[in-house]
């Protein structure tokens, strides 16, 4: 029963979807707009995987029906650069292996750029704060965090 | 689930629900709602969704000595608070360790309190606080205690045409401090093993324990309550390792507590002795530090 | 010629004196990660046909027992539900076995436990799906179900598989241990226990078929080893090999259960799903699917006796093993022969008996993953000696010392350590880094609540397959008109970036740059088998291929060089995209003007390497010889702060050295010492899922606990140290899964110095720690 009109911004595009009650907002971005960076690592809000800003805040998508992002602003890494070339903070964390599936990247990649937009010159415990609720199983976090310090140094 | 309502005004959101209200779940954020309407825990038909009310229930306000949350305040929004760094200690405590950050971003205390399960860490600190829940319904508002709102494992004394608005409590005074500790098998996402409140008050010398209030999320099956025995045996006592000891063994006798695949509830129960003396000495050395340096 | 080119000459120039090449030690950025960061549609779940049905997987409901009947009838009369698939839809063999062939696809007469699959339902969504699910109807017939291996070995239990609920013993048998154990002035005994530990790649197994209309089966998944998916998938629906594609998506982590027996189950009933309705179909995992069904590592109870003389000198040991398996036997089989060669820890001993079982139960069953028997074998024998040192009142370092590997010392199967034997330099500089002698000092001074503790484990690690299959690999290669080399291979890449590190090995000796190189997705019909993608042996084995292919084309493209710089072929170099006369380097040409060159000419610039690496010859009956080609070699120490009260510990730091022969990227190297300390700290720490009566408790990352950022040690030294091996290329010795195996011990050993109290079990939880200290 797709009977709910959504009407919200993504990446800064307007969008109008109709949806079901019980679709999230993972579902929507998906399967209905065909954005895939985010991903469901388990669809109980313990991964961190599903990871996009709502209106500029990092938030679960799968922990967010959809209808509740009505009259609000997604962005996803989709949006974070022009989808050809690596972005400083990205090109920083490729060159410290930060990549390694790439399964939690996109999730990670929001949570540091809501870091770095609040935080100047993060500290270790900070970014290790920052992307606490995002697993990662390839990378033990040492180069994620290796790379944000490294994306500042540049900067400066 | 077949129904969304999706109020804009509280107003709206209460007429929603004042008949069949019963049939309706109100969502907060939905962080603890959505996967247990996934697994079928729970399959409402309706859900009134609060996403429209942030101008009437995102509020924090201090009015004289109290302080008043609004229902869609989230845990981030507490511990960026100034409010909260200083004798308001056990927010901040409890709010670095609550789910990951995008979680803190999305839990709201209104949520926080009507999830009511044994693991939500704000309910315990409400209720060392002895803060006040205001619901709100047509027919105008109620105040529960919150100590008196979880009446069984996710389930509070909540009527079906209310909703949660706002909790209030009073700012402790200059000697007193509020602590809280929870214990879990890592550093974040954690699912607790036990957790413990505390609100702690020292005489006007600073020699003895004026007022004290213990909550932990279990002291007999699966809700957050207060541990009467204890509190009553360390009001009026000096803080002195003999009394703490003693007070171990009351909490000891007080609590009941299970075993599980994550702990023994021997070892629940040592931890919970341990966190006990340790909030007391946490809770008085920062009054003490707190007069001696006049914050 | 340009400042640039002429100091790339001067690097090659130094390295060949080494005979190396450019870019071989070089942390260059991988070839394929770019499109993981910009968060293209890479994996399978991104990529999935119009018109797709979803596949939801029924698991029997009871550990034991018969299956009386099946019944779909309510789930089929769903509009949205196009099949339900049992077992009687299996065109072919309805088997799904690695090794031996216990495991049928679709559980048929009887189940054996809670992850066995009896059903899938097909329809138009995943949730119609998984609602249907719940719709199908199984009757059984319980048996009496059996949890406890020491139970399942006893005369008389219940026989969950006809032949018997052993399902492998392996032997080390060298010299007498009874003498030695007689000639010994002090003996130690333990017994030393492990949990079930989830891989948890972040990405669980999905897959998906398409039916293709010249009657091929096409199959996408996320996987380790395509060419195992189609062996079963052909198998399971009685189709030649080369009518079945499969393709490996990119992968979001694997670990070792994507090798197993899972992706091959998923791409079947896949297949099986597409051929019946002639649409797309996609096996969806859940987390909680993939944590019940997919291969655990495997618990285990070692009993373990050391002798050793009263001066530290080891003399004796010898290990029983009980290895759980669950239900079915998968690759286990193989984990058994591997713990028991490495059982009695990488030291000499004269006097060795190791027994190893694995044993059936009625939980969900373990197989593969990284560390592959070692990580349960190590536990035991660097705990035990620990508890020998305390009893020769020795340091462990020291006892470590005079008994470890090195250069004419032999293992516990006898072979031979050579020059490559890099385990004193690793011990030497994890010492060095971790200032172990003066911390030991310190902290034996400690006291009041909080204590720190310094704990060390070290490691020997038989390299690839060795006993495990025969190691061999096809790569190839094609430069294509533009320039640009496509590099394919049967091996697979899951995030260690060792396929790119194959592209690299392949630039060096080209001389192409390496941004050139694009990998090709790996393709059951287009590349040749090439072995799993298991066991770390994609850069030791799989660089062997890469540089037979590189060789080839190299010659090629100096034959042609050769012809444009009017020079000898033996006097062409090219480095970084440009080739040179050695005798007359001003005249240059570019890669571009040789790739048009050799198109012209008729050169072909598209081939195949091949490598094979040695037979490993051992004996079966004793476990003597040298069944591995060369060895890794490891050491740790960890840095833990204890709260006496609590039994709450952290690792505060973490050193660790490897010799990993020659790192091809070092940076890589690293990220494999990283991550896989990181995922055995896990393990050591607080990574356990928990069976209650053949359920699985915990099957959801709530109530798993993998370490999160904020539980990693704040000090971390990653060293490597390069005594180059016999087979790898340039010397490189595999590093994926050792560094998984010395957190259990290091931990362990760090909280006993820290508190005397000793932790025999993983993980090692604040409990178990305060019940050591509180009994």
């Amino acid at each position: 029963m797709k009977d709910i009109l959504l009407e919200f911004k993504v990446n800064g595009q307007p969008k109008k979807v109709y949806v079901d009650p019980n679709d999230r907002l993972l579902d929507v971005l998906r399967d209905y707009l065909d954005i895939k960076s985010p991903k469901e690592g388990c669809g109980t809000g313990d991964c961190g995987l599903c990871t996009v800003t709502l209106d500029g805040k990092p938030v679960l998508s799968c922990l967010t029906f959809a209808f509740q992002a009505r009259g609000k602003e997604v962005t996803t890494v989709e949006g974070l650069g022009n989808g050809k070339e690596l972005s400083p903070m990205q090109q920083a964390l490729r060159d410290a292996g930060a990549a390694q599936c790439g399964f939690c990247t996109p999730a990670m990649e929001i949570m540091v750029t809501d870091l770095l937009k609040r935080v100047d010159n993060p500290t270790d415990s900070q970014i290790k704060e920052q992307i606490s609720g995002t697993l990662c199983r390839c990378t033990g976090y040492y180069p994620i965090v290796e790379a944000v310090k490294k994306i500042k140094e540049e900067e400066r | 689930m077949t129904e969304v309502l999706m109020p804009n005004t509280l107003a709206e959101a209460l007429s929603m629900i004042s008949k069949d209200g019963h049939d309706v779940l109100i969502l907060g954020s939905g962080s603890d709602v959505i996967p247990r309407i996934r697994e079928r825990e729970i399959e409402p038909k309706k859900v009134l969704d609060l996403s429209g009310l942030g101008s009437e229930l995102n509020y924090i306000r201090t009015e004289g000595k109290v302080i008043r949350i609004g229902a869609l305040v989230t845990v981030r929004q507490i511990i960026d608070n100034e409010l909260f760094k200083g004798r308001l200690d056990a927010f901040l405590q409890a709010g670095r360790m609550f789910g990951g950050p995008q979680i803190r971003n999305m839990a709201t205390v209104g949520g926080n309190l009507g999830a009511a399960s044994s693991s939500e860490d704000l309910i315990p600190i409400f209720i060392a606080l002895d803060a006040r829940v205001k619901m709100a319904s047509i027919d105008g508002d109620r105040l529960v205690p919150v100590s008196k709102l979880v009446v069984a494992k996710r389930q509070i004394d909540r009527r079906p045409n209310e909703i949660i608005r706002e909790i209030y409590f009073e700012m402790p005074d200059e000697s007193s401090w509020t602590a809280f500790f929870k214990a879990g098998r890592r550093n974040s996402l954690i699912i607790d093993l036990i957790n413990m409140a505390m609100y702690l008050k020292l005489n006007i010398d600073g020699t003895k324990i004026e007022d004290i209030r213990i909550a932990l999320n279990r002291v007999r099956g699966k809700t957050p309550e207060r541990a009467y025995k204890t509190e009553e045996y360390l009001r009026g006592k000096r803080i002195e390792n003999e009394t703490i000891a003693r007070a171990q063994e009351v909490l000891d006798s007080e609590v009941q507590l299970s075993s599980d695949f994550r702990a023994s509830a021997e070892y629940r129960k040592s931890l919970d002795k341990v966190i006990l003396a340790r909030l007391i000495n946490n809770c008085r050395d920062r009054i003490v530090e707190g007069r001696r340096t006049g914050n | 010629m340009s400042m640039e080119v002429e100091y790339l000459i001067e690097q090659l120039q130094k390295k060949a004196e080494r005979g190396e090449l450019l870019y071989i030690g070089e942390s260059l950025n991988r070839v394929d990660d770019i499109e993981k960061i910009l968060g293209k549609p890479i994996y399978t779940a991104d990529i999935l046909p119009k018109q797709t049905l979803y596949a939801k997987l029924v698991h029997s409901t009871i550990p034991h027992g018969y299956i009386r009947s099946i019944n779909a009838a309510n789930a089929l009369n769903n509009s949205k539900v196009k099949a339900v698939l049992t077992y009687k839809d299996v065109p072919g063999i309805n088997e799904s076995s690695a090794v031996i062939p216990d495991r049928p696809l679709f559980a048929d007469r009887k189940v054996r436990s809670t992850g066995d699959i009896v059903a899938a339902v097909l329809a138009n969504d995943f949730r119609a799906a998984t609602e249907a699910s719940q719709d199908i109807k199984i009757e059984y017939d319980p048996l009496k179900p059996i949890f406890d291996p020491l139970e399942a070995m006893k005369e008389g239990a219940p026989l969950i598989h006809d032949a018997g609920n052993v399902a492998k013993h392996m032997k080390v048998y060298k010299g007498d241990v009874q003498k030695g154990f007689e000639a010994s002035d002090i003996i130690v005994e333990g017994t030393y226990s492990t949990q079930f530990q989830d891989a948890t790649p972040m990405e669980p197994e999905l897959a998906y078929a398409v039916p293709k209309e010249n009657g091929n089966i096409l199959i996408v998944g996320s996987m380790q080893s395509p060419h195992i998916t189609q062996s079963g998938v052909a198998k399971a629906l009685n189709l030649p090999l080369s009518r079945v594609e499969v393709i490996q998506a990119v992968t979001g982590g694997a670990f070792g259960p994507k090798s197993d027996e899972t992706p091959t189950d998923l791409g079947a009933i896949a297949a099986i799903g597409a051929l019946k309705t002639g649409r797309p179909v996609f096996v969806n995992m859940t987390r909680e699917d993939s944590m019940i069904m997919h291969t655990k590592r495997h618990p285990s109870i070692t009993k373990l006796k050391t002798g050793a003389t009263a001066d530290g000198k080891l003399i004796a040991s010898q290990a029983e093993m009980i290895m759980e398996t669950g239900a079915y036997a998968s690759l286990g089989v193989l984990v058994i022969v591997r713990a028991m060669f490495h059982a009695n820890g990488a030291y000499e001993i004269p006097n060795v008996k190791n027994d190893g079982y694995l044993v059936y139960t009625n939980n969900t069953f373990a197989g593969s993953f990284r560390g592959f028997g070692a990580p349960q074998a190590f536990f035991a024998s660097e705990s035990q000696m620990d508890e020998l040192a305390k009893k020769l009142n020795m340091d462990p370092l020291d006892l470590r010392l005079i008994n470890m590997l090195r250069p004419g010392k032999r293992t516990s199967t006898n072979q031979l350590m050579d020059a490559a034997c890099g385990l004193p330099e690793c011990v030497e500089q994890v010492v060095a880094a971790s200032n172990y002698r003066k911390k030991v000092k310190e902290y034996a001074e400690q006291k009041g609540n909080t204590r720190r503790g310094v704990g060390i484990a070290i490691l020997h690690h038989g390299n690839a397959l060795g006993p495990e299959g025969n190691d061999y690999v096809y790569v190839h290669l094609n430069v294509d008109r533009d320039g640009i080399v496509y590099l394919g291979t049967g091996l697979t890449e899951y995030g260690t970036g060792a396929i790119s590190g194959l592209a690299q090995i392949a630039s060096s000796i080209m001389g192409c740059k390496l941004d050139r190189f694009r990998i090709d997705r790996p393709n059951s019909l287009k590349h040749k088998e090439s072995g799993p993608t298991v066991a770390s042996r994609t850069t030791a084995i799989g660089g062997n291929g890469a540089r037979d292919a590189a060789e080839k084309l190299r010659d090629r493209l100096n034959t042609v060089a050769a012809k444009l710089l009017d020079c000898m072929t033996s006097e062409v170099v090219i480095v970084d995209d440009i080739a040179y006369s050695s005798s007359a380097p001003q005249k240059r040409v570019g890669w571009n003007e040789i790739v048009d060159e050799a198109y012209r000419s008729g050169v072909s610039l598209n081939t195949i390497g091949y490598y094979m690496a040695p037979r490993c010859i051992w004996d079966e009956h004793t476990g003597l010889g040298s069944p591995y080609s060369q060895f890794t070699f490891g050491a740790a120490v960890a840095d833990v702060e204890v709260d006496i009260d609590t039994g709450v510990y952290s690792v505060r730091s973490y050193y660790v050295a490897f010799d990993v022969g020659r790192a091809v990227n070092p940076r890589n190297v690293k990220g494999q010492l990283y991550g896989g300390t990181v995922q055995g700290l896990g393990y050591a720490t607080m990574e356990e899922l928990v069976h209650k009566d053949g359920r699985v408790l915990n099957p959801n990352l709530k109530d798993y606990y993998i370490p999160t950022s904020l539980d990693i040690p704040e000090e971390f030294v990653p060293i490597i140290v390069e005594k180059g091996g016999a087979i790898g290329p340039f010397g490189a010795k595999v590093v994926a899964e050792p560094p998984i195996v010395l957190p259990g011990p290091a931990v362990r050993n760090a909280i006993l110095n820290a508190t005397g109290w000793s932790v025999d079990s993983l993980p090692i939880t604040a409990e178990k720690v305060w019940r050591e200290g509180h009994k």
